[in-house]
């Protein structure tokens, strides 16, 4: 049995979650349920839980808030939120799991299955440090990224990160300094999180960091000089989109 | 016509002498022409006869034959066969070139190579680059001529037709001769011959070697010339082909009168004389002719020089009368052509005179324009960039609208107001299933809203979530199917988000809504080109019974994606259009967008 608090400033999305996870009675005890950040804190310390769900709006304060002010986290953290883009892709670059509202009750069953598993408590200090350094300013852009490697969660900056190339379902990320690592997800995938930042997918199977452009060599679609040395090819296609980022950075 | 033929071998166009056995086949004919008579059914097999029966008279009758392949070429269009339709354009295009008529032939040609292109029988395409490239020879278009050959030759070597690589490299060869190039032509010659030895082809091998005497008699290398012609008229002879060895004899007896050995031309000109009797050649008759002619005058038998001579005139002039048709079209355009220069070339030298007289006042004048010319751009510039400006403003706009055309608060009322009816009716599990979807939905229409492009398979994706959530909404059995074309990759096919949600939403509330019974929605997605067609048709009461939908007032979602549309147009330089057709019952709305791939 998970110890979990829930977290919400509003009634009935504190009414529907209860009432979607009395289906899990089993697993999941729902031993506190708070409204606001100060109850909240006082709670988590008093409990120390296993689980909270944790909406981003408080009234005018934030999850994110709660969470600076804990000194220590060692409990999952399921957030959920209606609609705020920002905050969705950050817990996506923290590797943080989410629910958005109304909740869809096959994404909660994956939640709670992941939560039954207990495979994410180890990295989850870990996981809210990287939240907390990309959302440390609202205007800049995120720094860090979680990606999943065979031996775990790696952390990774994305600054590092010169390319990657799409291998099937696999991903090949090369990084500053020769490193490379293989992640069980698509270039899709990455080219979602990364393409509002400085990078761009040149091609089916390439998407760069622009930071790390030595040079461009003119041609049909052209290719680029990655300063790791590797040609990389531009798609046709791709080839006007790539000019116009490329000004604009 | 036969001149036309005989003309093409004159012309060392060796290879058209295939066609020859197809001659006059009447019987054959005859028989073909019952079974057209007693298959009066307007469908593949009637074309299939017309075209045979084509096929046996292009060389005896081609303007008879005209008759029947204009009606194989409306029956295979009719039935939709277009291998059929091109197969009867190249037939067509047969008739004109025996004819003569190179323009009409070359338009038949090309239109039948369009059709061609898109049917992936690459035999098929290469034989009508052959076409084409003999077409150009013909006109001494050299440059085109060998450009199609060139893709004759890859294509074949492409499939592994030796054959057909023999034809191309020997036509290509004998361009090169006819422009001087005559070491290069050679060489291609070489090369057809090693290819005719490795398949054992009697005929190309003799007629390439006969090639080969021509390439070295305009190189003046007589000797090589007389072994190449010697060994043609030999192989000429083992074959039984009087056609190549009547030619090669004659050439014989030329290199022998140029060498000044009139005995020896004597005997070769007798011997192909006799032989292009037997075939009815008349321009080898012509060439033996002028042989004896020469030999005769040589060896002072005036009476004998003069009656070969009138023979050879007689002769010689029905054969020009095709080779002259061809000259004077050609020289009639470089006379026009010329013409036009001059005219130029005097214009020039008369504003030159003025030039240099009005200089001086010039001088003002030009101050003065370009002063009104700065005036004129500054105005122009403004104008320019009140037109981007404007230009983006309705991109702007546009985007707005069509969110606020997709967030219909039609929509998202109605399908509260269809949950809360769910709710009351104690069907809590549709409510939510209902509103679950709704806000995914919801969701995905605010973060593709700010895309120009997504997806072909996103877009679609959301298209049947939209569609289910107006199934509950109705409560009436809606059904609809997605047909996509195989050759789409929906994956790397980008659309402008929710593009086709208006014409849905139309047919929904409009169509199927108002309609007593169920409905059918077919969303189809075709690729024509480099065009995109989407459909989507439906079952409902069609355009005349909608009330609220007057012709020219078409629904605001509609008028949106129209300006949607424009811009798209705009910007890619394309012809984007939507186009409406009331079925019998409901409605189908074709829309064309320009193809864009993602990579």
């Amino acid at each position: 049995m998970l110890k979990t608090i829930i977290i919400d400033d509003e009634q009935h999305c504190v009414d529907r979650i209860s009432k979607l996870l009395s289906k899990y009675i089993i697993t999941l005890d729902i031993v506190k349920i708070c409204t606001n950040v100060d109850d909240a804190k006082k709670a988590i310390e008093l409990i120390e839980p296993d689980v909270i769900f944790l909406d981003v709006h408080l009234h005018q304060e934030t999850g994110f808030e709660l969470l600076k002010q804990l000194s220590n986290i060692d409990f999952e953290i399921i957030f959920t939120t209606a609609y705020d883009s920002y905050a969705v892709d950050a817990f996506k670059f923290s590797a943080l799991d989410y629910l958005l509202k109304p909740i869809d009750e096959d994404d909660l069953y994956c939640t709670i299955e992941k939560l039954k598993k207990k495979t994410s408590l180890k990295d989850i200090s870990k996981k809210v440090e990287v939240l907390f350094h990309n959302l440390e300013d609202r205007t800049t852009q995120f720094k860090k990224i979680a990606i999943p490697t065979l031996e775990g969660l790696s952390f990774i900056k994305i600054s590092d990160i010169i390319r990657c190339q799409s291998d099937i379902n696999y991903t090949h990320i090369f990084l500053e300094g020769n490193k490379k690592i293989m992640v069980a997800k698509t270039l899709k995938h990455f080219e979602g999180l990364l393409e509002q930042h400085h990078f761009f997918r040149t091609h089916q199977s390439h998407l760069i960091n622009l930071y790390y452009i030595d040079k461009y060599i003119k041609g049909k679609g052209g290719y680029v000089l990655m300063s790791d040395g590797t040609h990389i090819e531009v798609a046709v296609r791709r080839k006007d989109d790539f000019m116009n980022k490329l000004s604009s950075i | 016509m036969m001149h036309r033929l005989i003309n093409k071998i004159g012309l060392s166009i060796l290879f058209l002498i295939i066609s020859l056995i197809s001659f006059s086949q009447e019987e054959v004919q005859d028989s073909i022409l019952e079974n057209l008579r007693a298959h009066s059914r307007k469908d593949s097999i009637r074309a299939k006869l017309l075209m045979d029966i084509t096929k046996n008279m292009t060389y005896t009758n081609p303007e008879k034959a005209f008759g029947y392949i204009e009606e194989a070429i409306v029956i295979t269009s009719q039935i939709n066969w277009q291998k059929g339709t091109a197969l009867a354009l190249q037939q067509k295009g047969n008739l004109y070139y025996v004819m003569a008529n190179n323009l009409e032939a070359l338009d038949a040609y090309q239109q039948a190579l369009k059709i061609s292109q898109k049917l992936d029988d690459k035999i098929f395409e290469a034989s009508l680059y052959s076409n084409l490239g003999n077409i150009y020879a013909d006109l001494k278009e050299n440059e085109k001529a060998l450009e199609k050959y060139q893709v004759y030759l890859s294509m074949a070597k492409l499939l592994n037709k030796k054959s057909d690589q023999v034809r191309a490299l020997v036509n290509i060869g004998l361009i090169h001769i006819d422009i001087e190039q005559i070491d290069k032509g050679i060489s291609y010659f070489d090369e057809a011959l090693t290819l005719s030895r490795e398949e054992n082809n009697d005929f190309f091998i003799t007629a390439i070697i006969n090639n080969l005497g021509i390439a070295y008699k305009r190189k003046k290398n007589y000797k090589k010339a007389l072994e190449y012609y010697q060994e043609a008229s030999e192989l000429a002879l083992i074959i039984k082909n009087k056609y190549i060895e009547a030619s090669a004899l004659n050439s014989i007896g030329k290199v022998n009168i140029l060498l000044e050995n009139y005995d020896i031309a004597g005997i070769n000109g007798k011997k192909a004389l006799k032989l292009a009797q037997e075939v009815d050649a008349v321009e080898w008759q012509a060439d033996s002719w002028k042989v004896l002619s020469t030999v005769h005058e040589h060896q002072g038998n005036s009476k004998k020089a003069l009656s070969a001579y009138k023979n050879y005139i007689q002769f010689k002039d029905s054969v020009l009368g095709e080779e002259k048709k061809v000259e004077l079209t050609r020289k009639d355009m470089q006379f026009q052509l010329e013409k036009q220069e001059a005219i130029a070339n005097t214009e020039i030298k008369r504003q030159s005179f003025i030039k240099n007289t009005a200089i001086a006042g010039s001088g003002l004048l030009l101050f003065v324009t370009i002063f009104g010319y700065i005036l004129y751009k500054k105005k122009r510039d403004a104008l320019e960039g009140k037109k981007i400006a404007n230009f983006n403003t309705k991109v702007a706009e546009t985007e707005l609208k069509a969110l606020r055309s997709q967030m219909n608060p039609h929509f998202i009322f109605n399908s509260l107001n269809s949950i809360s009816d769910y709710m009351a009716k104690h069907d809590l599990d549709t409510a939510n299933d209902y509103l679950l979807k709704f806000s995914k939905l919801t969701r995905s229409i605010l973060e593709n809203s700010e895309k120009k492009w997504i997806t072909l398979n996103e877009d679609l994706k959301l298209m049947e979530l939209y569609i289910q959530i107006e199934t509950l909404r109705l409560k009436k059995k809606l059904s609809y199917k997605i047909k996509i074309d195989k050759d789409i990759d929906t994956v790397n096919t980008l659309v402008p988000p929710l593009i086709l949600q208006p014409f849905i939403e139309n047919s929904i509330w409009h169509g199927i809504g108002k309609k007593g019974s169920n409905g059918h929605i077919q969303i189809e997605i075709n690729k024509e080109n480099e065009t995109l067609v989407c459909i989507v048709e439906d079952d409902g009461i069609g355009r005349r019974e909608m009330t609220n939908i007057k012709p020219d007032n078409t629904s605001l979602g509609i008028k949106i994606t129209k300006s949607r549309l424009d811009i798209i147009n705009q910007l890619k330089e394309t012809n984007g259009n939507i186009k409406m057709f009331d079925k019998v019952q409901g409605l189908k709305v074709e829309l064309k967008l320009p193809l864009e791939l993602r990579f």
